[in-house]
This record gives C-alpha cells, sequence and structure tokens, in this order.
C-alpha cells in the first residue's frame, strides 16, 4: 500500500487544518483535521504514521496490517442524532461535498428527504450497487435524516433502468408507508439537484434556490448510508465507495470498490482494477460529464464517485473548433483541456443560454434537462468558420444540436465521446426516448 | 432559442417553430419556441422551410400530436386546438391614407414603409373613432386597437393647445465673395481677391515640431484634375465679430472658397485608417455634400507632411490641423477687418423653440477612440483649433450644444478617414438633419449633443449610460442618432439607441451601413433606421463625402421619427441591404407631403478613378 494523501479540503467551505505532525501515529479514525470555517472534520483512514503535513495535505504512511477496527467518533454519551453526523465529518458523497450536518439541520416540518439515486453520470455504478446489496443500510439513514430535519415523507429518486436496484428497494420499503419510489428516465440529467426536485415533487426551482425552498433536501444514498454508520457504529467519514471504469486489463466493464479508504491514489485503485490497458487518451477523476481530468498520482476525497480510463481521442490536425458550454457538463475550462487533447483550435465559445452563472463562477442549468434551443449557437460557430464543435449538453441540448449542426456542416462532438467509446455507451447525440416514464414498478 | 411569452407575443404573427424537440401531448407555449430572428439565417441554410407554417398566435395552447424534433414548423397536421386568429380579411379595417411611415431595423439598416392607418378592431361594440382633420397632408399619427370591447381612438399630435414659435438666439452670417485667391507679400482681401502671404508655408512649418514639410497650393476648378494626397480636413473659412462666441452674434464668411488640408507621414503613408481619398481631386470628391467643396469653389490646399509614424499617434494630426490653422488665423483676421460693403449676402439663422410640439433631440456620435479620431470641440472662432478642447480629453462624455454652435463651427474635424463616410469639418457648418429639424413646424428641436466614441468597450457603454441620462433629463418626445463612420463605432452607437430607447423615448438612427457597414451589433430599440448610403454597391469608396447624412436622409429621419413618435410600429427591414427601400420610402414622402425630395448624386456622377475600377466598381 503506497502512501495516503489526505486534502484539506474535501467539502464545501475553508480547508481544514491540520491537528497532528510528521511522525503521529494515527489510527483509522484519528481526526486529523478540523473545520476552520463550513467545513467537516478529517479523519485518518489508516493505521500508520503521519509523514508530511502540506498546505494542502496530510500525508500518511500506511502501516503494513491494517486492521479492520477503527476509533469511534468522540462525542458525549447523550449526543445527538444530528451532533453525531457532523462529528462524523460527513459531506455529500454525490460530489457536492456540502456538509451534512449542516444541510440537514434544518426544519423541513413534515417536508420530503429526496433520496438521489439517480446515478446520472453514465459508466459509474457504486450508488445502485449500494442500493441492491445494502438497502437496509440506507433506509436507516433516510430514517435518520427524516428525524433530524423532521421530514414528513421521503422518496428515492431512482432510474427504471435499474430493475434489480429497484425490485430491492420496493421489498425493503414494503412497510414503510412514509418512504416511497419515484422513477426516473435514463436521461442526463436527472440527479441534478433542481432535476430531483422537479421530477419528484414537479416544482421547478430558479437556480439560485435551494430545495429547501421547495421544503426538501436532496441527498444521495451512499451519504445516507455513511450518516447510518456514523448513528449506529460511530463510524467516522473516512472511506469512499466508487467505480472504476474505462480502457483496463480484462475488460471495460465497472469495477465497484466500496469502503476504499480516502486518499488512495487513482494510481492504486486503477493497479486494483487490473491496470491501464496500453495506450489511453485521459484519466478522469469524476463522471464522464463532470469530471476532470486527473493523474496517477492524485488521491480521492469524500466526494471522489468514479476513476475513468478513456481511449486515445480523435486527432484533429488543428481544425477549427467551436466550443459549446452548458451548466450539465465540464465548464469552458475543461472544454478546451478535451479540445487541446484533440488537437483543435478553438475560434468560437457560446454558452448555453440556460446556463446561469452563479455567484461562484460555477454555471447551473435554468431547467436541467430541458433545452431552450441551439441553432442560434450553431449559427455563430458556423459564422466563426468552425469545422467541429465539441459540446457538453444534456441528452435533450445534444438532441437539438444535433437537430442543426449536421445540415450546417458542423462536425459533432461531445465532450463525453472518448469515455463513452471506451466503455460501450451509445454517444450523446439523438434523444430516441421520452423524458417521462411510467410510474409502474 | 427559446423565447419568452413576452417576445411571443411581439412576434404573433410570425412563423412559429418548435425550438427543441417535444414530445406528443406537450401543450405548446413560448419555451417551445424558437426565435423568430433567427429565421432568415435558418432559411438562408436550408435548415427551415416556412411553407405552411402556422403563426406563433396560432399555436400557443394546441397540443402536440406527434413527438417532433427541433427545428419544426408547426403545421396543423400535427397540433390539436389550433387557433382560429380573427382573420385578416374578417377584421374591419379603416385605411386612411397618412403621411408616410419609412422605417428599418438592423441589421442592415435601410427605411422600410408603412402608408396606411391601419385601426384592427377585432371584437367589440360602440367603437368610436375620431379623426383630426387634416390628417392627410401631415404628420403621420396612427393608433392601433386590437380587441378592444369599448375603445375610442384618437390620433395625431396632441392636439394641445399650440403655443407661439420662441426665437431663443439668432445667428448672423455674413457673406464675403470671393473669386480668385493669388500670392502677395501681406495676406489681404481686395474686392473679391483673397491674397495670401508668399512664405508663410515657413510659419506652417514652424509652427509645429512634427511638421516637417509643408506646400500650399490653390486649386481653381481648371486645376481639378490633380492629383492629391488624402483629404483629412474641408474647412470653411470663417470668423467672429466682436467678442461674440460661436451661435450667437455675428459670422463672416468667405464664400467661393475653402480650406482643404492633406497629408502624409514623412514615409509617404496616408494620414488614415481605413481606407484614403488619395487621387486626382475630382474623381475623388463627391462634390456639394455638405461636408466637401462645391463644384466651382477654389481650394486653399495645404499638403502636410508629418514626422514618420505619427501618422497613427494622436500627436500627429493634431500637429497637422494646429500648424495649417496658422493660415486660415491669418485670413480671419484680414476677415474682421473687412469693409462692410463688400458683404453680398446675409443670412440669419435663427435658434426656434415650438412649445406644444413633439420635442426632440439629435445625439450626434463623433470619433474620439484617438489619434486622427478625434475632434476638437468649441474653438473660439468657427472650425478653429485655438480655445477648443479636443473631444478625447473631454473624455468622450455628452457635450450639449446649440443647433447654432453646430452651423457655426463648433466642431473642428480631425476626422479625415474612411472618406465616403466621416463628417468633415464643413459637414456641421451645414449640418442637414439640424438644418431640417430646426425648420420643420412639426418639430420643437430642443439641442444638439455631441458624444464621442471611445476605443474601449467598457468605456463605450460609460459615454452610452451618460447619453442616456442626459436624453432622459431632457424630457424630449423623440431623438436622432447618428454616426459617421462604421464598425467599432457602430458598438455605441447600438447602445446610445438603447439607452434612449428603454427610457420609453422612441429613437431613430442614422449612419451608413448597407453592404461594408452593415451593423455588427443590435438591440431591440434599432427599430428605426436610416441608411446614408448613396454608393451604388453600398460600399465605402473612398469618394470624400460620398456616403454622409444628406438633407435627404435627414427629412427621411424626420418623417421615420414623427411616425415613431405617433406609435406606430416601423415595418422591418429586409435582411440583405436594398436600396429599393430607400426609394419606396422616398416616394411615400413625397407623395404624403406633396413634396419633391431631391435625390443626391452618387460617385456614378464622377469621372472614374484608377483606384475606384480596380478596387470597387
Amino acid at each position: 500500500m503506497g502512501s495516503i494523501q489526505i486534502l484539506l479540503r474535501q467539502h464545501v467551505g475553508a480547508p481544514c487544518e491540520p491537528i497532528v505532525k510528521a511522525g503521529d501515529n494515527v489510527e483509522k479514525g484519528t481526526l486529523i483535521a478540523t473545520p476552520t470555517g463550513l467545513g467537516a472534520n478529517i479523519f485518518s483512514s489508516v493505521y500508520g504514521v503521519v509523514e508530511e503535513v502540506k498546505e494542502d495535505r496530510i500525508i500518511i504512511k500506511p502501516d503494513e496490517e491494517q486492521k479492520e477496527t477503527f476509533v469511534p467518533i468522540n462525542v458525549p454519551e447523550d449526543a445527538s442524532k444530528l451532533d453525531m453526523v457532523k462529528a462524523a465529518g460527513i459531506v455529500g458523497m454525490g460530489g457536492a461535498g456540502f456538509p451534512t450536518g449542516v444541510k440537514i439541520d434544518t426544519d423541513l416540518q413534515g417536508g420530503y428527504i429526496l433520496i438521489n439515486a439517480a446515478e446520472c453520470e453514465p459508466g459509474l455504478r457504486h450508488n445502485i450497487q449500494q442500493i441492491e446489496e445494502e438497502a437496509d443500510k440506507v433506509i436507516r439513514g433516510v430514517k435518520y435524516v427524516m428525524e433530524i430535519s423532521n421530514a414528513g415523507k421521503a422518496i428515492f429518486a431512482i432510474k427504471k433502468k435499474n430493475g434489480k436496484a429497484v425490485k430491492v428497494l420496493k421489498e425493503a420499503l414494503k412497510n414503510e408507508p412514509a418512504i416511497s419510489i419515484h422513477l426516473l428516465a435514463d436521461i442526463y440529467p436527472m440527479g441534478e439537484e433542481r432535476a430531483v426536485v422537479r421530477e419528484c415533487l414537479g416544482i421547478e426551482l430558479d437556480p439560485t434556490k435551494l430545495p429547501l425552498a421547495a421544503n426538501s433536501i436532496v441527498i444521495n444514498v451512499e451519504t445516507l448510508a455513511r450518516v447510518a454508520e456514523a448513528i449506529d457504529e460511530k463510524k467516522p467519514c473516512f472511506s469512499k465507495n466508487l467505480t472504476v471504469i474505462g480502457k483496463l486489463n480484462g475488460g471495460n466493464e465497472p469495477h465497484v470498490y466500496m469502503d476504499v479508504p480516502v486518499g488512495t491514489s487513482v494510481g492504486e485503485l486503477i493497479e486494483r482494477a487490473g491496470g491501464i490497458d496500453g495506450v489511453y487518451g485521459e484519466i478522469i477523476m469524476g463522471g464522464p460529464f463532470t469530471g476532470k481530468a486527473t493523474t496517477l498520482e492524485a488521491p480521492i476525497t469524500k466526494t471522489t464517485g468514479g476513476i475513468i480510463v478513456t481511449m486515445e481521442f480523435p486527432d484533429l490536425h488543428g481544425a477549427n473548433v467551436g466550443l459549446l458550454v452548458c451548466a450539465c457538463g465540464g465548464d469552458e475550462e475543461r472544454m478546451r483541456d478535451v479540445c487541446q487533447k484533440m488537437n483543435g483550435t478553438v475560434v468560437s465559445v457560446a454558452r448555453c443560454k440556460q446556463a446561469m452563472e452563479m455567484k461562484n463562477g460555477a454555471l447551473k442549468c435554468e431547467r436541467p434537462g430541458i433545452c431552450p434551443g441551439q441553432a442560434k449557437n450553431n449559427l455563430q460557430f458556423k459564422k466563426d468558420k468552425a469545422e467541429y464543435i465539441i459540446i457538453g449538453n444534456c441528452s435533450d441540448c445534444s438532441n437539438t444540436v444535433m437537430g442543426s449542426a449536421p445540415k450546417m456542416k458542423l462536425k459533432v462532438f461531445h465532450q463525453t465521446d472518448h469515455v463513452m467509446r471506451t466503455i460501450g455507451h451509445p454517444l450523446y447525440r439523438y434523444l430516441k426516448v421520452s423524458k417521462t416514464v411510467d410510474q409502474d414498478i | 432559442m427559446s423565447i419568452t411569452a413576452e417576445t411571443a407575443k411581439e412576434h404573433a404573427k410570425d412563423p412559429a417553430v418548435l425550438c427543441c424537440r417535444a414530445e406528443a401531448g406537450t401543450v405548446l407555449s413560448a419555451s417551445n419556441l424558437e426565435d423568430p430572428a433567427i429565421f432568415d439565417d435558418l432559411v438562408d441554410s436550408g435548415l427551415l422551410n416556412l411553407d405552411g407554417c402556422l403563426t406563433i398566435e396560432q399555436i400557443l395552447g394546441a397540443t402536440l400530436t406527434k413527438t417532433c424534433d427541433s427545428l419544426t414548423p408547426l403545421t396543423p397536421d400535427v397540433l390539436d386546438g389550433v387557433k382560429e386568429v380573427a382573420s385578416e380579411e374578417a377584421a374591419e379595417e379603416t385605411a386612411v391614407p397618412v403621411a408616410a411611415a419609412p422605417a428599418a431595423p438592423a441589421p442592415v439598416a435601410g427605411p422600410a414603409a408603412g402608408g396606411v392607418l391601419r385601426i384592427h378592431i377585432g371584437e367589440g361594440k360602440d367603437i368610436n373613432i375620431e379623426l383630426p382633420t387634416g390628417l392627410t397632408s401631415g404628420g403621420a399619427a396612427v393608433a392601433e386597437v386590437t380587441e378592444a370591447p369599448v375603445a375610442g381612438v384618437a390620433a395625431a399630435p396632441a392636439p394641445a393647445a399650440v403655443e407661439e414659435e420662441k426665437v431663443i438666439r439668432t445667428l448672423t452670417r455674413k457673406h464675403f465673395k470671393i473669386t480668385e485667391v493669388k500670392r502677395g507679400p501681406e495676406t489681404k482681401i481686395e474686392g473679391t481677391t483673397l491674397y495670401i502671404r508668399e512664405g508663410i508655408e515657413a510659419d506652417v512649418v514652424a509652427d509645429q515640431e512634427l511638421v516637417k514639410k509643408f506646400e500650399l497650393e490653390i486649386i481653381t476648378p481648371d486645376k481639378y484634375h490633380t492629383y492629391s494626397e488624402t483629404i483629412m480636413d474641408v474647412q470653411p473659412i470663417a470668423t467672429k465679430e466682436g467678442d461674440s462666441d460661436l451661435g450667437t452674434g455675428v459670422t463672416r464668411v468667405l464664400d467661393g472658397v475653402v480650406m482643404m488640408l492633406t497629408g502624409t507621414d514623412e514615409d509617404g503613408v496616408q494620414i488614415g485608417e481605413f481606407g484614403s481619398s488619395e487621387g486626382y481631386l475630382d474623381e475623388n470628391i463627391m462634390w456639394n455634400r455638405p461636408g466637401c467643396p462645391d463644384k466651382g469653389e477654389i481650394f486653399i490646399k495645404g499638403n502636410i507632411v508629418i514626422q514618420e509614424k505619427t501618422n497613427m499617434e494622436r500627436r500627429g494630426p493634431m500637429a497637422a490641423h494646429t500648424a495649417f490653422d496658422v493660415i486660415t488665423q491669418e485670413i480671419r483676421t484680414v476677415l474682421k477687418k473687412l469693409d462692410e460693403s463688400l458683404v453680398v449676402d446675409t443670412e440669419e439663422l435663427k435658434q426656434v423653440r415650438r412649445p406644444g410640439k413633439k420635442k426632440v433631440v439629435i445625439v450626434k456620435e463623433i470619433m474620439g477612440q484617438g489619434a486622427m479620431h478625434d475632434n476638437f470641440i468649441l474653438p473660439v472662432e468657427p472650425v478653429g483649433v485655438l480655445g477648443a478642447r479636443a473631444n478625447v480629453d473631454l473624455g468622450n462624455v455628452p457635450v450639449c450644444v446649440s443647433p447654432l454652435e453646430v452651423l457655426d463651427g463648433c466642431i473642428h474635424a480631425l476626422t479625415c478617414i474612411g472618406p465616403a463616410s466621416k463628417e468633415m469639418s464643413r459637414h456641421y457648418w451645414r449640418e442637414p438633419l439640424v438644418l431640417e429639424a430646426l425648420h420643420d413646424e412639426e418639430v420643437d428641436l430642443c439641442g444638439v449633443v455631441f458624444v464621442g466614441s471611445p476605443q474601449i468597450n467598457a468605456e463605450k457603454f460609460y459615454v452610452s449610460k451618460r447619453v442616456g441620462y442626459t436624453v432622459e433629463a431632457m424630457d424630449v418626445d423623440g431623438a436622432f442618432v447618428t454616426t459617421e463612420g462604421f464598425g467599432n463605432n457602430h458598438i455605441d452607437f447600438a447602445s446610445h439607441l438603447e439607452q434612449i430607447g428603454m427610457r420609453g423615448v422612441p429613437v431613430v438612427g442614422m449612419s451608413y451601413c448597407a453592404v461594408q457597414g452593415a451593423l455588427v451589433v443590435g438591440n431591440k430599440y434599432m427599430t428605426a433606421m436610416v441608411d446614408n448610403n448613396k454608393s451604388e454597391s453600398g460600399i465605402e469608396n473612398e469618394v470624400l463625402g460620398c456616403n454622409t447624412l444628406c438633407p435627404e436622409d435627414a427629412i427621411r429621419a424626420l418623417a421615420m421619427l414623427k411616425t415613431a413618435m405617433a406609435g406606430e410600429d416601423i415595418k422591418k427591414a429586409e435582411k440583405k441591404w436594398n436600396p429599393n427601400v430607400k426609394a419606396t420610402n422616398v416616394e411615400l414622402i413625397e407623395k404624403a407631403y406633396g413634396k419633391k425630395v431631391d435625390l443626391v448624386a452618387n460617385e456614378q456622377s464622377l469621372p472614374m478613378s484608377q483606384k475606384r475600377k480596380e478596387k470597387y466598381d
């Protein structure tokens, strides 16, 4: 086992302050950094010795032998459930990383807990697998959060295509009248927070609004399991479930790993999954849409959901490229990165009309998954003499782009093409399925 | 891109096309529809065929019976619940011939026409329509009422008690005739002969360090076929009597002669940026344009050579203009003392206010990017240098002047490039829009606002916002925005129109656009536009003054603004430049006003130059 690198910023908010120094012995579950503002406790994920404390990370050399036991969270006997969640350092594990203890510290007055089981990024599978294998633990987490936030109802938002998981859930929920299931169509994005609210409750939220405005909290499957662990086992949050997939020896099937110690390197996980199969394009940390290129040395965090090794990029030989930036895919920097790896020259950048820039500079879609029309952007690309365009759009918008781009002789690439080809998933081009699904299970 | 409910309303009669895939069962709303603004481009690209397409008002609220993809024109076979819109034929329509409504929007200006008073009543009873008498002879005034249960429609300029005209101030121009210009031992005027001191060239060179060489030439009509470097400016020779300020008192002016500044830098580079008018004078000057020499006039033509590479620096053109004014100033001094008996003509220009009439303001955008894109504002003498402040130094902010200050030479234009569309100093002396608006008894011209066009976008919006507040404070009923040149300055030009339009003030824009100067930006307030183009093929043909604002443009702009102020919609121009739009509007105006509009000639009336033959025609 190589060194473990635990980043001091694994959540929304300020970096944590280290409370250990080089040479300190640590155990699995030892508190090693605490928040300085908005944030969440960070624990050691292994038994070992602190090698170095850097500005942005703590490096731990793990012991040869790793026991299963861990140091429980340090809370008084009479600590509330919410206190336990806070002490355990749980953050939104779907990728957002918002401190869970802060999110659920609210009074929904009988409102909704919406369980985000969309697992929308193609290729990822660990959320669905957890439902299949540990539905009870997840449901315990749901009930704890309902209690903490004073919610009256909970709804699992899950794609209908995950037949087995849906069946398991239905069985597990048969005596839970307050918890129901809402089936989602297999299009991207369904897991966007406000898309979940819209699909489950029929309320369209403005991009600046949180689900709280609809009297609800949206929370990821794995996060709920961690809540159950914190309360039932006093277990700190120091491990992560994730999917490794891509151009790997042994094939492109997903490898799901549960409870991987936070801080493990990308390279180690790839090796565990069989190692890279020959030449490759890039390694992505996260999903194909919202993930970013990473390196073998990079460590995983509490929010890492996927590690993807892709096939090589096509070579555009310097051709003129237009970028269509939206909130659903990569930001402009990521799109430029993809374009550069394809050896294209960016001549035009357009932004989807619905991509609203938030105060922090991030883009959010006004109506996730519902296209506002794209013909005008294509006219711009044409005018700017683009030969190719790279888009990062959702299923519906990609379909619209395809409605005019080919006729204008613009050749379309989707930012996720190299991933989709690698994992054998259809490319994002035309939309052939309905956005609404029959709720019969 | 999908549209808002508001846009859908504006485009109620436009074709309805899906912006995105919509599934069967969708109840259609504005958010399902593509913006009609891009249809032309889509049709051009072969992406759209609008034959048989229903209109937006017909399909809103209808249900799609079949899943359709983006850019599908909506037709009855895929819809349930298409609205029967009270068809045009069924509606009651009263057509009263009324003054022309010329008009046009972005992207390519050039007015289109209206020409009827249309009162559309979809449904209703007990409707009284009162129309003022004499409507057929004058200003356009129209109101449109749709589906009003009870409605009274009154049209025409508010019949407010019209007060007496007020003369705010007057400016007297005393004209002195010059028939001959000679060189002599001293600068003087004898009878109708102007003598210019021999050796004055040395004074010009000595005046400015950057001026390296200077030659003076007297161009009489028989020498019009003389080669010249690019024409940097054409100026009247005029001076104030006594201590009166520009725009007041008495101005003395020489007729039959103009100052003409031409030049290059030491490397022989023309002092110009986009295009230059060098060549034979008779092939490169559009005679009798407001800013140009009139055919028959004598030019006192100074050719200046400035230090190498300073042609595109601020100091170069400034030095050229300042040094050249040494000669003009010497003539002014003589002119001041000239005997009253030599006055051949006296005219009185009155600044008139017409309370009760539609109050209008003219906003003139002038160049302020620096180098030769600058203007000296408000010199002591007409088109002088002394006492003036450079537009760029003033930060290009709006400066309010009286119409008489404009006509008295308050702008000394450094502008010398984009020869066909730029306004020379003389242009302001004879500014057609100021003159037309001042003389038009149906409007009350309250003033003229000059605003510079800065180089940087942030500054462009800084000044355009000031224009907005300035116009807001004036409480006008309508505004004109004119510009010279094209391209970069169209960004702030468009922003001025927006700033004024968003305050609910009808606004007419005037610019050379046509083919080469097609607007690069636009906004929803740019619906009333007049194209100053005169060139045959719609281009910047490098013929001095060819595409500048002329009386025929001023007449069209006034007619258009009156139409807009009366609340009538101005018809959209075609997508591509079409000179017939102007022709049609002129015809309509002639019919409505019972007055012939004389159109000026264009470059085709000049002998063909080698340059034009090679580059343009």
